[in-house]
């Protein structure tokens, strides 16, 4: 590989390593498991970063990629002791302005899209980063109107187990 | 949903609490090995092939004697003829469903490359079972319909002087217990490694159906 290459992927990942790490962050539960989850993440986008045309944003690609190495590709190592310390540290109160009803009322709700499964995790995500419908249904290979329909459900879903 | 909607007028600020790695801690990333089930997938695969292919090599000389003398070497060599045909249109199989899988496709698809690849290799084994059971049973009547040419053949070649009446059936069913234990291995195998490799796999494919049902 040359040079170049190495060093265009480089700072364009730098640049939107934000997306990866939210990934890395929903799927698992620890420093050890995130860290090894960007790193395939990574590996997975350089293998296919010499294919990346750049018909459609960088970041675009990387939603597909990382989103698919997280959902199908990466396995989790087994040797690790799970731990939820991790979460709560990182998404703690971190600004004034927020009253702690606020704040309370966001991390509930980011420990309920914790508890759904790989599938719905995905689909939330791409709504909370704004994605449209179509581009929901593309990433995941589903059809736009099931995408919509299945978007509702997991509301749903979040309501019950916010409020059991 | 109103917390769902906080959550996402928040996520974009939140951006900040996430970890920054520099240019040179992603740098040195490239370089590191792939942990990925696609690549353990391939790794099994390929001994799973080479395993088959490899038996016939491994086989020790005396038993192509046996199979000599009794007459079946023509039978023999069409059963290889055919075989290794098989495996060639198998191993190409394999190969082109592999080069298929792309992590840029979408989610279903990426999931249905992985598994059609998958699927050929388990053919190939169930193939491979087949074969060797169809073998098993036209050897062992082979050996039934001319005992007499087996004990002469078991004697050349191993120095077997078999006086004991019963030796033919114990011989017999001797075979049948190892390739049933042989059988029984492999289908372990199978619901250990692909049961664990392929588990979240599945279940999330399952997800993925399901909402377009």
């Amino acid at each position: 590989m040359n040079k170049e290459l190495e060093h265009s992927f480089v700072t364009q990942l730098e640049e939107n390593q934000n997306i990866v790490h939210k990934i890395c962050r929903l799927y698992t539960n620890d420093a050890d498991a995130h860290n090894d989850l960007f790193q395939e993440i990574t590996i997975q986008l350089w293998k296919a970063f010499p294919k990346f045309r750049g018909d459609s944003k960088f970041s675009t690609w990387m939603y597909r990629v990382g989103l698919n190495t997280a959902i199908t590709l990466y396995r989790k190592s087994k040797r690790r002791v799970e731990t939820h310390d991790f979460e709560s540290v990182s998404f703690k109160i971190t600004a004034d302005e927020y009253d702690d009803t606020v704040e309370l009322q966001l991390r509930l709700m980011y420990d309920a899209v914790k508890q759904l499964n790989d599938i719905d995790k995905a689909l939330v995500f791409l709504y909370l980063e704004d994605k449209n419908y179509r581009e929901i249904a593309d990433t995941l290979g589903i059809s736009e109107v099931n995408a919509r329909v299945k978007m509702n459900r997991i509301k749903e879903k979040l309501r019950t187990i916010l409020n059991p | 949903m109103d917390q769902l909607e906080l959550l996402k007028q928040n996520w974009k600020q939140r951006e900040q609490e996430y970890p920054k790695l520099s240019y040179d801690q992603i740098y040195d990333m490239l370089f590191r090995k792939s942990t990925s089930i696609v690549k353990w997938i391939f790794i099994i695969s390929v001994l799973e092939l080479l395993f088959w292919v490899g038996l016939y090599f491994i086989s020790p000389k005396s038993s192509f004697e046996v199979i000599e003398k009794l007459g079946m070497k023509p039978f023999m060599l069409a059963f290889n003829v055919v075989h290794y045909i098989i495996v060639l249109i198998f191993i190409y199989y394999f190969y082109k469903n592999y080069v298929s899988i792309k992590v840029t496709e979408s989610t279903k698809t990426l999931m249905e490359r992985i598994l059609s690849t998958r699927k050929t290799v388990r053919y190939f084994v169930i193939y491979n079972v087949v074969a060797f059971a169809i073998a098993l049973v036209v050897i062992n009547y082979f050996y039934f319909t001319k005992s007499d040419l087996l004990m002469q053949a078991l004697e050349e070649s191993y120095g077997i002087i078999p006086n004991d009446p019963q030796f033919l059936t114990i011989f017999l069913i001797s075979q049948i217990v190892v390739g049933v234990i042989l059988i029984l291995l492999l289908l372990l195998f199978y619901r250990l490694v692909y049961g664990i490799l392929l588990r979240k796999l599945k279940k999330n494919y399952k997800e993925l159906e399901r909402i377009e049902m």
